[in-house]
């Protein structure tokens, strides 16, 4: 059980590598646990992961219910490693945001009206949509970036969102946008 | 499968600390979940964010607000709500630590306030009063404001200060919003107020909304246009007017990107289409229009009109708009306006809020009139209210400067005396001359001429535009500041007395929303600590008042209120006061509206409403129309369909305005290249005192930033999240940037509701006002941009009381 634990990848749901970051089984080796990306966040939004980690301890995450990321795209450009690839804004793919239609108030017609992740997406029109005053992502090109899971206005019981981010290009060849 | 409310509301709760990380947000601590299944009661009430008017009600459970929930029976809202309205039981009551409970007091403003007793307060507050009034004169006094005050709150203010004090120094914010679209009905129809109701929306096929960003602003109205749109694909146009693409031009089939300023050639453009076309109404005009122009209101001909609007080709004024404006695009938005089987326009303050506020709302109405879009169903000339009780308490109660109580001007002998009449004081109390409009006030308190002002429920630090020059005045020491609010706000920190106030549901009053329609909300909990409505407040202090100022006539103002409790008797003999005194036989007629009828609807009543029979009916859907509004029948003089009674034009016609082109009072220069322009976004509401204690709304937009259109933010080198400076000639702001084709290049947006120094947009927008509304122009001015570092962590900031 323990070792399988020190094994595990972190990454789930909103739960996510900074933008740029490789395949998630080389995450752990190419990752030099230096904190730079950690460091020149200017919104805190990268936390290293402790000593329980496993093999994982020291490697960047951002929990997007906490702090979403920004992209400013600092952290990419100071990786010495390349394990965060220096990637544009739209370019990135830090998983995809889900909405769960029977969470969502507007969805789920409970007679409420909410955009919030529409309104505060910095790709509003673009990466989310709205059908008929009810959000939908458009999955070419969400960035993952969870500013619309950290504002979403439901919180489940298992601490979900209504929206969320799923890190689904966590484990592809190349976790970029368009290729 | 849908999540049950209570689940709903559970889940707002389970937002854990952790997930605040980052922002330091006053949460309180309460659980919100912590209720059984069965609710004690639930109370009708109105929500208050917003004009819309949605009906609601409150779930009360050992005496603790603990959610809302929409009336479906409703016809405002039909059981929808945006999430302020979900949420604002967050404020009621004990819910929130933050709320004001006792009066606060200090004699100078650099000293910090302590907590006095009521007794103390009003003592303090009669005195400051009667002595200003006694050394400077009664003009040296000035009440300000509310359009979310009840109804019976402006109305027993105003009455104390006109009847009392011999001041009709009464303003209030909706001078800020609703002031055009007054003048722009009165001069246009000759009666304020939209003739028609939202139950257009069902019934328009052609939607043309101009400075509106209704979905953001009204969002529960703006579904039921979406609905009509969208179950009527084909049929029903939408076409949006709007320097800047909102969420509300998502739904348009036509959206016309005109440049800031250039609304009142684009809308004389479409009346040219008209007239060239032959798309106006030749029997509709010959029946009941007439033209006119100038100070003097001369009529003219509609040859002289013709020669007028020749100016206007489509071709000239796509070239005066700029934007994306073609001739081809005018020449469509004319044709599907006129010949739509009912055409509904829409605005807001796009159109109010500038200096020529009055003759846009006059170019819209005159396109209306033209093509005879007016009385039938779908057919309206329809200004959307901010304020949940801009129409009801301040338009139709009495609460600006020129007005007395329902609808009658101050500088008409006979109506004035008529009013000294209806309260029982000697002829000549109410001075005949008006008072000082808000930004005449204002800068009256800026030059020391006002030294008492007493201001209620809106925070005009924040609200006015150039505010750090009016903040400057409200420094002062000589100048004697009363704030009554629920929460700090920007205006507290310069009040030399705090009184803490009841919030809606822990008081008993009317709201009267943009459709003429006045609905009740009934006390259903209690205010926390010594917060007392305002009605209380006044009477008390007015009775001291006439005790200092030893005059008996200040204590008959408030006579047929006195013994009253002040929970709901008062304010129930006030508004009886108010209607069936002051409204009978007045276009706004409530006098079938009592409380009784208002309880017994799951809306209200919408005026005229002369009678409980009618009101129980939920009153007048159109006005002027015989067979629809009793009044029409009543006052009709000829057998056509549509009479014409207002107040204002003795010969019942509707007039058609010749109003030029007029630009803004700022234009970008070399300097200031940019237009700056500024509005609301839905989850907050005006300064954010309110929704920004609501953790939800402030997490959603901690903070406020600028909209930035993407080919200048690739000129000046702006990326997403980096700091801009925006600067005007009055003051700067810093707020992080958001590129994002909403504005039009050249321009920019930042909403107005962040209460920090630096995101506090008003410091930088201009104070030039519209000569006949006396309507401030929040909606341009000219700034520059620069970026001054990438992003910055920033955190959301409310004021809050020093310890
Ligand atoms: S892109 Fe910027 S905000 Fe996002 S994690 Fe990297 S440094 Fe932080
Ligand atoms: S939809 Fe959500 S995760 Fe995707 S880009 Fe927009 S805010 Fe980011
Ligand atoms: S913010 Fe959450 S609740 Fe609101 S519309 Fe988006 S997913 Fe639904
Ligand atoms: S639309 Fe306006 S009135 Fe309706 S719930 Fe929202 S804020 Fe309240």
């Amino acid at each position: 059980m323990a070792f399988e634990k020190t094994l595990k990848s972190p990454v789930t749901t909103n739960v996510l590598r900074p933008p740029g970051a490789v395949n998630e089984l080389l995450f752990p080796s190419k990752c030099i646990r230096c904190g730079r990306c950690v460091e020149v966040c200017p919104y805190g939004s990268i936390r290293p992961l402790d000593i329980h980690a496993g093999i994982f301890t020291g490697t960047p995450l951002i929990h997007v219910t906490d702090i979403p990321c920004y992209l400013c795209m600092k952290c990419v450009e100071v990786c010495p490693t390349g394990t965060l690839r220096p990637i544009t804004q739209q370019e990135t793919k830090m998983g995809l945001a889900v909405i769960n239609k029977h969470a969502c108030i507007t969805w789920n017609g409970e007679l409420a009206l909410c955009r919030t992740c529409y309104n505060i997406c910095p790709f509003k029109e673009t990466a989310i949509k709205l059908d008929e005053l009810r959000p939908v992502v458009i999955d070419k090109y969400c960035t993952g970036c969870g500013l619309c899971v950290h504002g979403c206005q439901v919180t489940q019981e298992n601490g979900k969102k209504a929206i969320n981010v799923e890190p689904i290009y966590a484990y592809r060849r190349r976790a970029i946008a368009n290729e | 499968m849908g999540l049950s409310r209570r689940e709903f509301i559970k889940r707002t709760a389970a937002l854990t600390a952790a997930s605040y990380a980052g922002l330091s947000l006053p949460i309180s601590n309460e659980d919100y979940s912590a209720h059984a299944s069965d609710a004690d009661s639930w109370h009708k009430g109105t929500c208050r964010l917003c004009g819309s008017g949605c009906r609601l009600e409150l779930e009360v459970k050992n005496g603790k607000a603990v959610a809302l929930r929409g009336i479906p029976q409703s016809r405002t809202n039909m059981g929808y709500l945006c999430m302020k309205g979900m949420l604002f039981y967050k404020l009621m009551g004990n819910n929130h630590p933050e709320r004001l409970k006792k009066p606060l007091y200090r004699a100078r403003k650099d000293q910090p306030f302590r907590e006095i007793s009521w007794d103390r307060a009003l003592d303090i507050a009669s005195k400051e009063f009667a002595k200003t009034v006694k050394k400077y004169g009664n003009n040296s006094v000035a009440y300000y404001g509310s359009g979310q005050a009840f109804t019976e709150e402006t109305y027993i203010f105003q009455k104390v200060m006109r009847g009392g004090l011999k001041t009709n120094n009464v303003e209030g914010n909706p001078r800020l919003c609703m002031a055009s679209a007054v003048g722009g009905y009165v001069t246009s129809f000759g009666a304020d107020e939209p003739i028609g109701s939202y139950s257009n929306f069902e019934r328009a096929s052609c939607f043309f909304i101009i400075g509106s960003n209704t979905a953001e602003a009204h969002p529960v109205l703006f579904r039921r246009i979406m609905r009509r749109k969208m179950d009527n694909k084909d049929t029903v146009k939408v076409i949006n007017a709007d320097p800047r693409v909102s969420p509300t031009s998502r739904i348009a089939d036509l959206h016309l990107q005109f440049a800031p300023g250039t609304d009142l050639a684009l809308l004389n453009a479409m009346a040219y289409v008209i007239l060239e076309d032959k798309l106006y109404n030749e029997d509709f005009l010959k029946n009941y229009a007439d033209f006119r122009m100038g100070k003097k209101k001369k009529k003219v001909s509609l040859q002289k009109y013709m020669a007028f609007i020749k100016d206007y080709t489509p071709e000239k004024v796509a070239r005066i708009c700029g934007g994306n404006i073609t001739a081809d695009k005018i020449r469509k938005a004319a044709l599907w306006f006129a010949k739509s089987e009912g055409t509904m326009s829409l605005w807001t303050m796009g159109i109010n809020q500038r200096s020529r506020g009055v003759w846009a709302n006059n170019l819209i109405h005159n396109l209306h009139i033209l093509t005879g879009q007016l009385c039938r169903p779908g057919a309206d000339s329809f200004s959307l209210t901010g304020q949940p009780n801009a129409c009801g308490g301040v338009r139709e109660g009495g609460g600006l400067c020129h007005i007395l109580p329902a609808h009658r001007l101050v500088k008409k002998n006979k109506l004035r005396h008529q009013v000294e009449r209806l309260w029982g004081i000697p002829e000549g109390r109410i001075p005949p001359k008006p008072g000082y409009h808000t930004m005449a006030m204002f800068e009256a308190v800026n030059e020391g001429k006002i030294k008492a002002i007493w201001i209620n429920c809106t925070s005009p630090a924040q609200s006015l535009p150039n505010c750090d020059k009016y903040r400057k005045g409200m420094r002062r020491e000589d100048v004697f500041i009363v704030v009554s609010d629920i929460f700090p706000t920007k205006t507290t920190e310069l009040a030399n007395l705090i009184l803490p106030t009841a919030f809606i549901f822990e008081k008993t009053g009317v709201y009267g929303c943009t459709e003429r329609r006045s609905q009740l909300t009934v006390k259903a909990v209690n205010a926390p600590g010594e917060a007392k409505p305002e009605v209380w407040m006044v009477r008390e202090w007015a009775l001291r008042l006439s005790k200092e100022l030893n005059d008996p006539v200040i204590k008959k103002c408030v006579e047929p209120f006195m013994g009253k409790e002040p929970d709901y008797e008062l304010p129930k003999a006030i508004w009886e006061e108010y209607t069936q005194k002051l409204t009978k036989g007045r276009d706004n007629d409530l006098s079938g509206a009592t409380y009784e009828v208002l309880e017994k609807l799951p809306d209200g009543v919408q005026w005229p409403a002369p009678t409980k029979q009618w009101a129980l009916k939920g009153g007048t859907d159109i006005k002027f129309v015989r067979g629809l509004d009793p009044l029409a029948d009543k006052y009709a003089k000829n057998d056509l369909p549509y009479q014409f009674y207002g107040p204002a034009h003795p010969d019942r016609k509707l007039w058609i305005w010749l109003r030029p082109q007029k630009g803004p009072a700022e234009m970008p220069d070399s300097k200031y290249p940019f237009y700056l322009s500024t509005g609301r976004i839905i989850d907050h509401w005006h300064t954010s005192s309110m929704t920004g204690r609501i953790i939800e709304l402030m997490r959603a937009n901690p903070y406020a930033y600028v909209e930035v259109n993407p080919k200048d933010a690739e000129r000046l080198g702006i990326k997403p999240g980096d700091m801009i400076e925006v600067v005007s000639r009055r003051g700067r702001n810093i707020l992080p940037a958001k590129v994002y084709v909403g504005p039009c290049e050249g321009m920019v947006f930042v909403y107005w509701h962040d209460e920090d120094e630096n995101r506090m947009i008003n410091r930088v927008t201009k104070d030039a006002f519209d000569p006949g509304s006396k309507e401030p122009e929040f909606k341009i001015c000219a700034c520059r941009i620069k970026r001054v570092s990438g992003p910055r962590p920033l955190k959301p900031f409310l004021v809050h009381m020093k310890a």
